[in-house]
């Protein structure tokens, strides 16, 4: 009996042997030494986890490979890109269409639908296991929005949301009390602050003299998801579930071009404010030289950091987007990046790109990023980690804005539609149109250039 | 005419005009060299400082950054390697189109003369395209072809000029003699243009120098970065707005321009009259 | 003897025609065919693949060529375990014992989904250890062709037979087309440059750039080549020197320069600041200042190519002509209108026409200055044509779109070019060489 036993166990071990040799077989099992290039754009000094967690998941992976008994090393070449997204997606398009792409990108999950229709990037779901950690802890709507035509293309790296701020000082002065401040996030949620109060606070502050003309608004100064958050304040949706189509909706796109020509018109914002200077604005907005604006959770270091705001909390309130009708709501985009895994040397170079992202997105790893750069983590696992749950604004942000936060579709077309959107907005803020020429310009344009990809409503 | 004691009119109104329409020149230039040594305090003009900290770009590269010497051998190799292969190209082809009687010559005369004035930013697409298939895409040679290729019709233009101007005598002279034509070109009429050539070689070399669009383009990696890209890049960075770090970089990168421009002033302007010389 | 010559010519010629062929009149030619096409990002440059999505099933769904049940066998992905696909999975190489085992414990399962099945196939005690291979090995279980690349038509074919789905030739020939990943000829991108309320913006907008330039350009370039002329030889060497700067600087340093002297935080904002005046980004404050700098920051640097020209055409002007004026009592004005300007027609032609054309194609400064803003209010059709094909935030980059708005530009080149070559009396030019004839 208890031979049979032992000779049970020795049979079950010595089956366990094959199957991990042949498991290892599978792997090559001499000494590799593999290059594995990453790209991030967007990314100042600030984002270097987006390229150091890679570096930091390699070294795990090696040591990993050594106790299996394999050798395996990685060089890891890093770049971050921080000249525009535009030279960023110049530069990935052309490497990859020339097969020179890093094999990881870094990059907006705007990019999955066009990309993986070209082939230039890999599904990650080939590679890795989505019911394993820390995939499995990763927020599910994070990974919907890195997934495209029923496939995981990435993994989110980083989350963030676009809160609209205000200079408490001059809410105050303009006769707010503290505790109608405190109450302001709840009263946009629910509707009953819009932004056409947004612009009459505006203006009151700069008839009070607190603010400069032009300055009691201050949008961002270029393109950017952040004015699809306003044609949704306006009951705009971007794409419809149903059909899988994009969605113009020519009355909520006019509501929101004309809120902007409002608020140039009542002088709380300048008819060129679009294409202004990146710099200047954040000065202005993180010393009380604007009443309000809206931009990123990211923000929060830029003010703190290089613009030497030292009372964050203080001196800004933050809040959803409100809504600017009774058809629409309050609300936020997320837009987060995602690491992709390009089309770029063999299976193996992919399979260990895809290995070294997964490790790269551990809570702790990642929570190294979210903090260092102030964005909002991407794992529910990431409010366990010390450096992460300690940190006042990742936490209050998480809260406030990412569990109201929705993205922008991926779809091949969208970008398309996206520049003729804002094309629209840019006429009518400058002036060149009035918004309903506006309007008609872009139903004519996204019909010749889209055709039956989007629903015209 | 610079004749001041002119019976009719005196000199120094126009002067006067002259100076108040270049200040913003004279202004930019001077600050251009005045900032890169100085601290300013804001919503004044007059530096408050004396430092040399907006030179450290010199001795300090940022993590992740290029080196700056890098981006300066980059373009060096980039302008000079680029000179080199329009001086040798249209030394040939100027001379061709100049003096040989050869089948098609008006149809080429026509084309350089067509594409010297061609849209050349216009084609970047298919010259990506063509650089990825004969896979120099991302590399200086490849930008060095480019770009060469694109001033060729202006160089052969320049060169062909300079030969018309060589007496017809001094060839004539040499076949009499018996020597080929290939002989009289080389021993007779070359060191005849040897000025067209430092011209046409100054200014390339400065063309490279200075080009932005096309490196941007077709040699983004960093370490094929030339300077312009460089410092470009680096006033993009809304991280990290420095005017006086961007002067500084921009005084190292047009110093050497300025001397060739000192030394050269005279063949240049040939050239910068836009090789009308034929 | 001319034989020979010919080919001395030829060989002359070689280096440079080479060059000129593949780096100009290729890259000419093929923006010539991407203007009719559709290539762009999602489409890629190197030609397609096929590839069938549930985005086209959906398409689909939307017309009415495909009834419901063969649009639910075409989109389903689902996995099945079968002798037939275990005998299919063995001839792939997967190990035996595996192969086995999943038919003991799974024969007969059908799974709608691949991770259901990943799930399955991960209790089994023989399974690949190794991720990646285990996705590889469910392969061979499943039918469907959604969401798998095939790089030949051949290969697509026989896989959407393989899938056991009846489909008309006509339906067959729909998913091919639309399946495929590449680009497809096309003239919609004129169509649609003809369509877009925005190109007529962007060609006026060109017109008005090349138009204000060329003004100051040769205006200035008149105004500095005559001032220069009259003014004692050191101060007028000083002046050309200073108008000759913005030439040689490379044109990122040159712009830098002007962002410094425009911006709120600059030089003029400075200045007026004493006078109590706010600060005022010229540069980008409103449509007016924008187009402003913008032709001012051109216009700097083009004024210099006139001066030169103009100059030396003032100072072949013999000197007694001007003298002779003077004694006759002609004042300054006199002298510049009925004397020196007749003289520079010819030179004023030639700087019109060169600057025109370059001026048309040039963007350069525009780029890294205002990058055509505020709102879009100093684009030009070059610039445009750069952002379409090449360079935009969305990441979408239409090489065909932007090779058609390049190819508008390279046939205005080429047509303006051969009428310049009239106009300047080619056949002057070509003076035949003399030394064979």
């Amino acid at each position: 009996m208890k031979a049979t036993k032992t000779l049970g166990h020795s049979v079950k071990a010595a089956v366990l042997t094959t199957a991990v040799s042949m498991a290892i077989a599978a792997t090559p099992s001499f000494a590799k030494d593999m290059t594995i290039s990453v790209w991030a754009g967007g990314s100042n000094q600030s984002d270097s986890y987006r390229a150091d967690a890679i570096e930091m998941a390699a070294d795990i992976l090696e040591r990993e490979a050594a106790i299996r008994g394999e050798e395996l090393n990685i060089k890891v070449e890093k770049k971050l890109f921080n000249d525009g997204w535009e030279n960023f997606k110049q530069a990935v398009t052309l490497a990859a269409e020339s097969k020179t792409a890093p094999n990881i990108i870094v990059t907006s999950h705007a990019d999955i639908a066009p990309w993986s229709q070209s082939g230039l990037i890999r599904p990650i779901s080939d590679y890795i296991d989505q019911d394993a950690w820390p995939v499995n802890q990763i927020y599910g709507n994070l990974l919907e929005i890195a997934s495209y035509n029923g496939q995981l293309w990435g993994l989110p790296q980083d989350a963030e949301s676009r809160p609209f701020f205000f200079w408490k000082p001059h809410l105050k002065a303009i006769g707010y009390s503290d505790e109608q401040i405190e109450g302001l996030p709840e009263k946009v949620k629910s509707g009953e602050y819009t932004l056409y109060n947004v612009l009459d606070d505006a203006k009151k502050m700069q008839d009070k003299g607190l603010v400069t003309a032009g300055k009691g608004f201050s949008p961002r100064v270029s393109n950017g998801p952040d004015y699809w958050q306003f044609y949704q304040s306006f009951g705009g949706q971007m794409k419809d579930k149903e059909s899988g189509k994009l969605i113009f909706d020519k009355q909520a796109m006019g509501d929101m071009y004309q809120f902007f020509v409002e608020a140039a018109k009542m002088g709380v914002t300048s008819k060129t404010h679009l294409g202004g200077d990146w710099n200047q604005w954040y000065s202005e907005v993180a010393n009380g030289k604007a009443g309000t604006w809206h931009g990123g959770t990211w923000h929060y270091n830029r003010y703190t950091g290089k613009e030497g705001l030292d009372d964050f909390f203080g001196n800004i309130q933050f809040t959803l987007i409100p809504a600017g009708n009774k058809k629409g709501r309050a609300n936020t985009i997320t837009h987060p990046l995602v690491y992709l895994v390009s089309n770029t040397g063999t299976d193996d170079d992919a399979a260990i790109a895809a290995e070294l992202i997964a490790i790269a997105s551990e809570p702790r790893l990642n929570s190294l990023h979210a903090i260092k750069s102030a964005h909002l983590g991407i794992g529910k696992e990431q409010a366990n980690v010390g450096l992460y749950s300690g940190d006042q604004w990742a936490s209050e942000a998480t809260e406030r804005l990412l569990v109201h936060a929705n993205a922008m579709p991926n779809h091949t077309e969208f970008g398309q539609y996206w520049q003729i959107m804002f094309k629209g907005l840019e006429a009518s803020w400058t002036g060149q149109k009035t918004v309903a020429e506006a309007v008609a310009n872009v139903e004519a344009e996204l019909k010749t250039t889209l055709g039956d990809n989007i629903l015209i409503k | 005419m610079s004749n001041e004691n002119s019976r009719n009119f005196k000199s120094w109104p126009v002067t006067v005009i002259l100076s108040l329409f270049s200040v913003p020149i004279l202004v930019m230039y001077l600050y251009l060299i005045v900032d890169t040594f100085t601290n300013t305090e804001p919503g004044s003009l007059i530096p408050s400082e004396f430092t040399l900290e907006h030179w450290r770009f010199l001795w300090h590269t940022d993590p992740g950054a290029v080196s700056i010497w890098t981006a300066t051998a980059n373009t060096f190799i980039f302008a000079s390697v680029m000179t080199l292969v329009i001086l040798s190209v249209s030394l040939t082809a100027g001379y061709a189109l100049s003096r040989l009687n050869m089948p098609f010559r008006r149809f080429f005369l026509g084309g350089v003369l067509t594409l010297h004035a061609f849209p050349t930013v216009t084609l970047v697409i298919a010259l990506f395209i063509v650089l990825q298939m004969v896979g120099l895409y991302n590399t200086l040679t490849g930008v060095i072809l480019i770009k060469s290729a694109l001033m060729l019709p202006f160089g052969i233009w320049v060169m062909k000029g300079f030969y018309d101007t060589v007496p017809w005598e001094i060839e004539m002279a040499g076949v009499q003699d018996g020597a080929s034509r290939f002989m009289v070109w080389h021993k007779l009429v070359l060191p005849q243009i040897k000025p067209g050539l430092i011209a046409l070689g100054v200014f390339s070399f400065l063309e490279g120098w200075s080009e932005y669009v096309l490196p941007q383009i077709f040699t983004p990696e960093a370490d094929v970065q030339v300077l312009s890209v460089y410092l470009a890049s680096l006033i993009a960075d809304d991280q990290k707005f420095d005017f006086n770090l961007f002067k500084s970089i921009g005084l190292f990168y047009v110093i050497p321009v300025v001397l060739l421009y000192l030394i050269f002033q005279n063949k240049l302007m040939n050239i910068y009259g836009g090789g009308s010389k034929g | 003897m001319r034989q020979r010559i010919g080919l001395l010519g030829l060989g002359f010629m070689t280096p440079a025609l080479i060059m000129v062929v593949v780096f100009f009149l290729i890259p000419v030619v093929m923006t010539g065919f991407f203007a009719f096409t559709n290539m762009g990002t999602a489409t890629g440059v190197s030609g397609g693949e096929y590839l069938l999505t549930p985005k086209i099933i959906k398409h689909f769904e939307a017309g009415d060529q495909f009834d419901k049940t063969t649009i639910n066998a075409l989109s389903s992905t689902s996995y099945s375990v079968s002798d037939a696909a275990l005998a299919k999975a063995e001839k792939a190489g997967l190990k035996k014992k595996y192969l086995q085992e999943i038919g003991k414990r799974l024969n007969g399962k059908t799974y709608a989904k691949r991770r259901d099945f990943i799930r399955d196939l991960k209790k089994l005690k023989s399974r690949p250890r190794n991720q990646r291979a285990l996705i590889k090995s469910t392969e061979s279980f499943s039918q469907s062709i959604i969401n798998k690349r095939f790089e030949t038509l051949e290969g697509f074919k026989i896989a959407l037979q393989n899938t056991g789905v009846d489909l008309q030739p006509v339906q067959t020939d729909r998913v091919i087309e639309a399946s495929y990943t590449g680009w497809v000829w096309t003239t919609e991108n004129f169509t649609t440059m003809f369509n877009k309320p925005d190109t007529w913006f962007v060609a006026a907008n060109t017109v008005i750039y090349v138009i204000l330039v060329l003004a100051f350009n040769i205006g200035f370039g008149l105004f500095l080549a005559l001032t220069t002329f009259y003014l004692p030889s050191g101060q007028s060497a000083f002046f050309r020197a200073v108008w000759l700067l913005p030439r040689i600087s490379p044109p990122v340093l040159y712009v830098l320069l002007w962002k410094w002297l425009t911006w709120d935080t600059g030089f003029v904002s400075t200045i007026l600041g004493w006078f109590g005046m706010a600060p005022y980004n010229f540069m980008l404050g409103s449509v007016e200042s924008a187009w402003m700098v913008v032709v001012l920051i051109n216009g700097f640097v083009g004024a210099s190519l006139g001066m030169i020209l103009f100059s030396s055409a003032i100072q072949a002007i013999p000197s007694s002509i001007l003298y002779a004026s003077e004694v006759d009592g002609a004042n300054r004005w006199q002298q510049v209108r009925y004397i020196i300007l007749p003289q520079l027609r010819w030179p004023i032609l030639f700087t019109t026409s060169y600057t025109t054309l370059s001026l048309l194609t040039s963007f350069e400064y525009i780029l890294l200055s205002t990058e055509g803003g505020p709102g879009g209010s100093t684009n030009v059709w070059s610039l445009e044509a750069y952002y379409t094909a090449l360079n935009n935030y969305s990441g979408n980059l239409q090489y065909g779109y932007g090779a058609a708005m390049a190819l508008v530009l390279v046939t205005i080149g080429v047509t303006v070019s051969l009428l310049y070559l009239r106009l300047f009396k080619f056949d002057d030019l070509v003076s035949r060489p003399r030394i064979e004839s």
